[in-house]
Formats: structure tokens, C-alpha cells, sequence
């Protein structure tokens, strides 16, 4: 194991030194990314298997000036050289053999994409072998704990340099016109394309980037290998949904579901329906949606113009994943049922319409103005206006109330102009029911000031209730009292004051009482 | 009130009338104009009078007001000849001015707000200047004889007269379809009385009440309404009444509004109409049976529900191609 290096800027230099450009804060507060990279270390390599006694590479002549017999030898040559890893973490070791294995590269890549003839079967497994020794590895554990995709700058690959060139030779390996798919595939097999996956889980998004055209075009090429590919991926997913949520690769993934999914013959089959509605539709939960949510929700959609049938499963699913506390995730939500009601057939629509538009009723009254602005912003829709049109006298019901109520009550006046629009639009679609449901919004309203007015007076009554009671028993304690007193200075008892301290006892009556122990009193 | 005074109060009403109608030449030139950019037309008077009844309806004022606003705008227009484009300015003053009458101070909107909620071109002091000038040119005084006033006498009286008057006929229901009518300038024409007892005969006739009508030919009588008059008035509300009542919807003018929402909605709208990169890989039906390696895996018995695991080829050929050659072999 090689030694630590420091890089220049120790961590132990004085950070007041550096100063942040205002680039680099968010809301006054420097990014925690930035903090995290005054402090940052080396750490050991990525690829394990770097060898300390260094293969030394003695550079080969150019391929272009190869004669044709010794072309593929030194083709073969040349993949061998590249097996040798070297390590970048370290900038100054190796730049002699890091120049020679680079150029090597480059030359292959050359050859590949431009020469005709290169690729014969021997080649294939040297190729596989130089590509799998190159990137293979154990992805290093993040330097950043609490990376956060959305905000976080990404740890990139040192090694990229070698990285991006294996990466282009493997991708114009598949696309080259003399690549031979049942060749390739007892060398690209279950077990590469398995280690090929566990790849997206890099932090490199230039090497996610490749790793998604090259899956891609052995998808396509490879058609033995297509379900399993589906179902590894879908194992990531879960694993994903349900244990870890981290996975960095669910944005590239998608994409390429989105493709596949473009190309399903229909009828669809229940395998892919069952991944709609295990996978997609729980893929919703995660955390970091905002990373992958436009793939994701292109996906859904796609489903939706292969088979209409699925309609229904993705609403209600959405439905119930609905976001409770997270109002950017409601915000995303919204815009992807938008995107959904923009396709959908109207025959599904009216199965559907009444869950969601208690629900768009719901997101109008939330109090963020981003998601009343967003789902108002529906009937700004022409094709859902008349999917609403049509189906007028259910949801209009369902959301003038609320409508209403929002309107007198919301702090934004943004919301207020565009409830107005709202309202006008239901209006123009049809006076009578409209004029009806106003009719007996006023009704409701009128009972529950009533109930209001009624409750209110209760309680009045009763604390009046109260009060009085509460001074009669203070009077006959004051009476008791006076007795209690007379009796002590040696008064005579009057038989009379004795019979109303009595008929003083707590009994509520009305201020009679207290007039004729007042008389009582007098007459002694 | 009792039955006499309301009879009386009808009667001086009656007498009233004919100062708050708007000229009927005026209307009627209103009505033969086609569409065009220098008159207002009908279609055009009756639009805006939607989106003075859209205003009255959301800032929560009473038909009163409505009703009101109306019959000061057919004057105006009756009277004066004014470009479309002042339109707007014109009929949100008259509402402003008969919110001013019929609601209380603490319920009207300023007219900013009015301004703001109608997407109206003007300003604030454009709405003053207007008003001044619709005051002086009506003669305005506070109180109005409209429609309303007849209905709402005419409901009273029936009620005096029924003893369940108040289940049968419903004052909103009523005025609710006299707001109907007046969204359209040919009722303007009508003498408020006239038009009020159509409106309440046409509701009796659908009620089935011998008594209510018996009330309505008695006021019929009292005002000395001609039969030809009232069955020609009758006639066109209950073509108006069909047409606001028919369960058919509508298709909404949807350019006439704007849209306006806030900076960061307006970034995220469409954020996801991403072209996708990716070419499509189509799917083929054999699949799986290509190469013999992955057959293990993939072989699995599938059953047809979605309750099957996930990466079973549920739905393919029950034997794989290259096994049902060994069979067809043997």
C-alpha cells in the first residue's frame, strides 16, 4: 500500500486564507460540499489490485503502420499492455507507462471505429478481458457520507483518464459493423453484464453516462441475455426501493427501461406489467425522486400508450404514494399526473376521475403556493380541459367548494387570480350547475354560521348560568357568615334568620331567594 | 308587509319603471351591429356581462348588484356610442358603482382587486374617471327599478298568499334564472315588470301550483299587463331557460385568460418533455430462446396473473423453441 500523500493544501493551513466565492454559497452559507473539500485527503485507490512491482511497458510500434499479417498480433499485443493498472492517485508515479498504456488506448479505439477486417474471433476474448481488468472494481466507499445527489458535487473517478478511453473502445467494440453477437456472447455473459450493473453505482456521471450506451447496445444486441438484464435490474430497484435507498445509477437505468419499454410488442406481457406495478409505481417513494423523476415519469407515460389498460394501476398507485409532507415531491407528482393526463384515453379517464380530483382538490387548498399554483395550472391544459368538460357534472362537484373557500381565504394572490380562472372556466362550461352548486355552497354556509351562532350562545348562556350561581353562593356564605358572628356577640337567635340561612342552601333559584333572606334579615 | 302594502308598493314601482329603462333604439342598434372593431355588438355586450356576473359571483355580491350593474351598463350603451376596447372599463365601473349601493362597506372589493382578478387593461383612476362620467350621463340616483325589484315583490306577494309558498317557490332559483336572461341584451327590451312575471309564471308552470298562478294572474291584472305582451316575453325566456338549462356543457372561451403563475412553477412546467437519447430496442417474441446459456435462468413456469414472479416470460410459447425440435426429433 502506498503512503498517504497530502495533497498541497494541507488541511491544517488556516482556512480564514480561503475564501469562498459567492458562487459557491447557497442563501448566504457555503455549500457543504465546499467545506468538505478543504478538508479532503487522499484516500487509497480504487482498483485493489494495484501492483507494487511495476510491469514496465516498452512502447509498440503504431498499429496503422503494422503490415496487414501482424496487424492482429500486435492488435492482441497492445490489449495485453492495457491490462496493466496504474494508479492516479499518486499524479507523479508511472507517467511514462501511463502515457504508453494511453496511447495504446487510443490507438485501439482508432482501429476499432475506423478499420474494417480488426475484429476476429480471437480478439474477442482479449478485448472482453483487457475491458473487464480496466473497470471492474470495487466502486470505493463515497468520501462524502452524506452525499446528496441533488446538492453535493460528485466524487469523480482519478483513473478516468485510461477509464474514458476502455470505456470508448468497448463502446465502438459493440457498434463496430463486424461485430459478431453470437461470438461475443460466450465471453460478454451473465456474470460480466451482472459486474457491468453493480457499475452504475458509480459517482462519475461520465461513467455512468457510458455504462448506459454500452448496456443499451448489448441489450439490443445480445438477446439471450435480455431477461436477465431485466432482472437484475429490477433486483437493484427493489433492493434500492425497499433496503438500501442509495443507488446512484437509477437515472441511467431508467433511460434505458424507457427504451425497452418504447419497443414492447404488444399485447404487453404480464412480466412487464408486474414491473410496472411492483417497481415503477414503489419507485415513486424514494427519497432522491427529483434525480430520476422525469426518466421515471417518461417510463410510466410509455406504458400508458403501449396498453391503456395499465391507467388505471398507475393513478391509483400514485394515488396512494401520494406525498403527505415533502411538497417538492407533490410539485413532481403533479407535473407527472399532468404528463399522464395528457395521454390518457378518455374511456380510462372516467374511471379514475373521482379519486383524482379529490386529490387535485386537496393540493389546491395546500397552503405552498407551488403546489395550488401547480394543479391550478391544469385547466390551463386544453386536452384535460375537455377530458373535464365532458365529464363536467362529477367534478365540478368535487372541487367547487374548495375552489370557493380558497378563494377568500389563501394568502397568495397569485393562487386568488388563478382560482378566479378556474371558477370563470366552470362557469362558461355550464351556468346551471354552477349556479346550483353556488346555491347550496350559501345554503351550507348559512347552516354553519347558524351552528356557530347557536354554539356561541350556548356557551353564553351557560357561563351566565355560571356567574349567577357562583354570586348566590358567595351571598350565602356572607349571610352564614353574619349569623355565625351575631351568634358569637351574644345576640338572640331569630327563629325567622335561622329558617332562611336554611332555605339559603345552594339551590338555584332566582334572585327571589336572596330578596327574602334580604326581608329575613331586615325583620330581625 | 302585508298584502295591501305590498300591492301598493308594486303599483308605485310600476309607475317608476319606465325612467330605468335603457332606449331602445339604442339597444336595438346594439343588436343589428355585426362584429366588428368600432361598435360594440351584442355578442360582444353579452360576453362582458358574463365576466361582470364571473366578478359579482367570486367577490361573493348579491344578485342585487348584478342586476343593478346591468341595467346601468344597457343604459349607458343605449345611450352612448363607445369603442369596444372601452368596454372593459365601462362595465366594471357600473359594477363598482352597484356593489357601492347594495353591499356594505366592509365586503367591497377595491376596485384595484377588480382590476387585478378581471385582467383588465385600465387603471385605477381610468375606473374613477368612468364612473364620474356614467353617474353624470345617467342621472344616477341610488335606487334603480329593475327586474329584481318586481321579483322579489311579486315572491313576497306569493308567499303572503301560500301558506307553503316558501317550499314551492324559491326566490334564489328564480333569481338565478333572471341572471340567465339579462346575459343576453334582447331581454334588456323587456319592461322589468313584464319580464320578472315571466319569469315567475314560467317557474309556477314547472311547479304545477293552481294557487301560484291564480296569484299571477291576479298581478296581472293589477298592473294591467297586456296578454300579447306577457306571452311574447314568455315565449323568449323559455327559450333562454332551455338553452341555460340544458345539461350539455359548454366548450370555455380559453384564450380570453391568463394564465400567470410564479417564477419557479413556470421553470419546472416543462421540464420533462425530454426527447430521450436512447433509441428504442424492439422487442421480439423469441426472445429468450435464442441462446441456449441464459435458457436455465429464464425457464422458469409462469402463470398468466400479475401475482407470478417478476422475470418470467409469463406469456411465451409454453415449450422453447429449440426444446420442441428435440421433441418434434424424437
Amino acid at each position: 500500500m502506498e503512503t498517504t500523500k497530502l495533497p498541497p493544501s494541507s488541511p491544517s493551513s488556516p482556512t480564514t486564507s480561503f475564501s469562498v466565492p459567492s458562487a459557491e454559497k447557497v442563501d448566504g452559507f457555503p455549500r457543504r460540499s465546499m467545506r468538505r473539500a478543504r478538508q479532503r485527503r487522499s484516500h487509497s485507490s480504487s482498483q485493489f489490485r494495484y501492483q507494487s512491482s511495476q510491469v514496465e511497458l516498452t512502447p509498440l510500434p503504431l498499429l496503422k503502420d503494422a503490415p496487414v499479417a501482424e496487424l492482429h498480433d500486435l492488435f492482441c499485443k497492445k490489449l495485453q499492455q492495457c491490462c496493466v493498472l496504474f494508479d492516479f492517485l499518486d499524479c507523479v508515479a508511472d507517467l511514462k507507462g501511463k502515457e504508453i498504456k494511453r496511447a495504446a488506448l487510443n490507438e485501439l479505439v482508432e482501429s476499432v471505429a475506423t478499420s474494417r477486417g480488426v475484429l476476429i474471433e480471437p480478439l474477442y476474448p482479449e478485448a472482453i478481458k483487457m475491458i473487464s481488468v480496466n473497470i471492474f472494481r470495487t466502486l470505493p466507499p463515497s468520501e462524502n457520507p452524506e452525499f446528496d445527489p441533488e446538492e453535493d458535487e460528485p466524487t469523480l473517478e482519478a483513473s478516468w483518464p485510461h477509464l474514458q478511453l476502455v470505456y470508448e473502445f468497448f463502446l465502438r467494440f459493440l457498434e463496430s459493423p463486424d461485430f459478431q453477437p453470437s461470438m461475443a456472447k460466450r465471453y460478454v455473459d451473465q456474470k460480466f453484464v451482472l459486474q457491468l450493473l453493480e457499475l452504475f453505482d458509480s459517482e462519475d456521471p461520465r461513467e455512468r453516462e457510458y455504462l448506459k450506451t454500452i448496456l443499451h447496445r448489448v441489450y439490443g444486441k445480445l438477446l439471450g441475455l435480455r431477461a436477465y438484464i431485466r432482472k437484475q435490474i429490477n433486483n437493484i430497484f427493489l433492493r434500492f426501493i425497499y433496503e438500501t435507498e442509495h443507488f446512484n445509477g437509477v437515472a441511467e437505468l431508467l433511460e434505458i427501461l424507457g427504451s425497452i419499454i418504447n419497443g414492447f410488442a404488444l399485447p404487453l406481457k404480464a412480466e412487464h406489467k408486474q414491473f410496472l406495478v411492483r417497481v415503477l409505481i414503489p419507485l415513486h417513494t424514494a427519497k432522491s425522486l427529483s434525480i430520476f423523476h422525469a426518466q421515471l415519469a417518461y417510463c410510466v407515460v410509455q406504458f400508458m400508450e403501449k396498453d391503456a389498460t395499465v391507467t388505471e394501476y398507475i393513478i391509483r398507485g400514485l394515488l396512494k404514494y401520494w406525498p403527505k409532507t415533502c411538497t417538492q415531491k407533490e410539485v413532481m407528482f403533479l407535473g407527472e399526473i399532468e404528463e399522464i393526463l395528457d395521454v390518457i384515453e378518455p374511456s380510462q379517464f372516467i374511471r379514475v376521475q373521482e379519486p383524482l380530483f379529490r386529490q387535485i382538490a386537496a393540493c389546491i387548498s395546500s397552503p405552498h403556493f407551488q403546489v395550488a399554483e401547480r394543479a391550478l395550472y391544469f385547466w390551463n391544459n386544453e386536452y384535460i380541459l375537455s377530458l373535464i368538460e365532458e365529464n363536467c357534472q362529477v367534478i365540478l362537484p368535487l372541487v367547487f367548494a374548495t375552489l370557493y373557500r380558497v378563494s377568500k381565504e389563501h394568502w397568495n394572490q397569485t393562487i386568488v387570480s388563478l382560482i378566479y380562472n378556474v371558477l370563470k372556466t366552470f362557469m362558461e362550461m355550464n351556468s346551471k350547475l354552477f349556479d346550483d352548486l353556488t346555491a347550496s355552497y350559501k345554503v351550507e354556509k348559512q347552516k354553519e354560521m347558524k351552528r356557530e351562532r347557536e354554539r356561541a350562545d350556548l356557551w353564553r348562556g351557560l357561563e351566565e348560568h355560571q356567574d349567577r350561581r357562583m354570586q348566590m353562593l358567595t351571598e350565602a356564605a356572607r349571610n352564614q357568615r353574619n349569623l355565625q358572628e351575631r351568634g358569637e356577640r351574644g345576640d338572640p337567635p331569630s327563629p325567622s334568620s335561622l329558617q332562611t340561612a336554611h332555605s339559603d342552601q345552594p339551590e338555584p333559584k332566582p334572585s327571589g331567594a336572596s330578596s327574602s333572606s334580604g326581608a329575613g334579615e331586615s325583620a330581625t | 308587509m302585508d298584502a295591501f302594502k305590498l300591492m301598493k308598493e308594486l303599483r308605485v314601482n310600476y309607475e317608476q319603471e319606465a325612467h330605468y329603462l335603457p332606449r331602445e333604439t339604442g339597444l336595438r342598434l346594439i343588436e343589428s351591429t355585426t362584429e366588428d372593431d368600432s361598435r360594440i355588438s351584442a355578442k360582444c355586450r353579452d360576453a362582458k356581462v358574463e365576466d361582470v356576473w364571473s366578478l359579482t359571483s367570486f367577490f361573493g355580491y348579491s344578485t342585487q348588484t348584478f342586476v343593478l350593474a346591468v341595467n346601468l351598463l344597457d343604459r349607458f350603451l343605449a345611450m352612448i356610442r363607445i369603442q369596444p376596447k372601452h368596454l372593459s372599463c365601462v362595465s366594471v365601473s357600473c359594477l363598482h358603482m352597484a356593489a357601492k349601493v347594495t353591499e356594505e362597506e366592509c365586503n367591497l372589493a377595491p376596485p384595484v382587486e377588480l382590476i387585478r382578478i378581471g385582467q383588465c387593461r385600465f387603471t385605477a383612476s381610468d375606473l374613477c374617471r368612468m364612473e364620474k362620467i356614467v353617474a353624470e350621463k345617467l342621472n344616477f340616483k341610488s335606487k334603480a327599478v329593475t327586474a329584481l325589484t318586481f321579483l322579489d315583490l311579486y315572491h313576497q306577494i306569493a308567499l303572503s298568499h301560500c301558506t307553503d309558498g316558501k317550499e314551492i317557490l324559491s326566490l334564489e332559483k328564480l333569481e338565478a334564472q333572471l341572471k340567465a336572461c339579462l346575459c343576453r341584451i334582447s331581454f334588456s327590451k323587456a319592461k322589468p315588470s313584464v319580464l320578472a312575471l315571466s319569469l315567475l309564471r314560467q317557474e309556477i308552470h314547472a311547479v304545477q301550483s293552481e294557487d301560484m298562478l291564480e296569484i299571477a294572474c291576479h298581478i296581472q291584472r293589477h298592473l294591467k299587463i297586456t296578454d300579447a305582451e306577457l306571452r311574447l316575453w314568455s315565449e323568449r325566456v323559455a327559450r333562454r331557460l332551455s338553452d341555460y338549462s340544458s345539461p350539455e356543457c359548454s366548450k370555455p372561451n380559453h384564450r380570453k385568460l391568463q394564465w400567470i403563475v410564479s417564477r419557479r412553477t413556470a421553470q419546472n412546467l416543462h421540464s420533462y418533455r425530454t426527447v430521450p437519447e436512447l433509441p428504442t430496442i424492439p422487442e421480439h417474441c423469441w426472445d429468450e430462446s435464442e441462446s441456449e446459456d441464459s435458457c436455465e435462468d429464464v425457464m422458469s413456469s409462469g402463470e398468466e396473473s400479475l401475482s407470478s414472479s417478476l422475470g418470467s416470460d409469463a406469456e411465451g410459447p409454453y415449450f422453447p423453441l429449440h426444446l420442441r425440435r428435440q421433441h418434434l426429433h424424437a
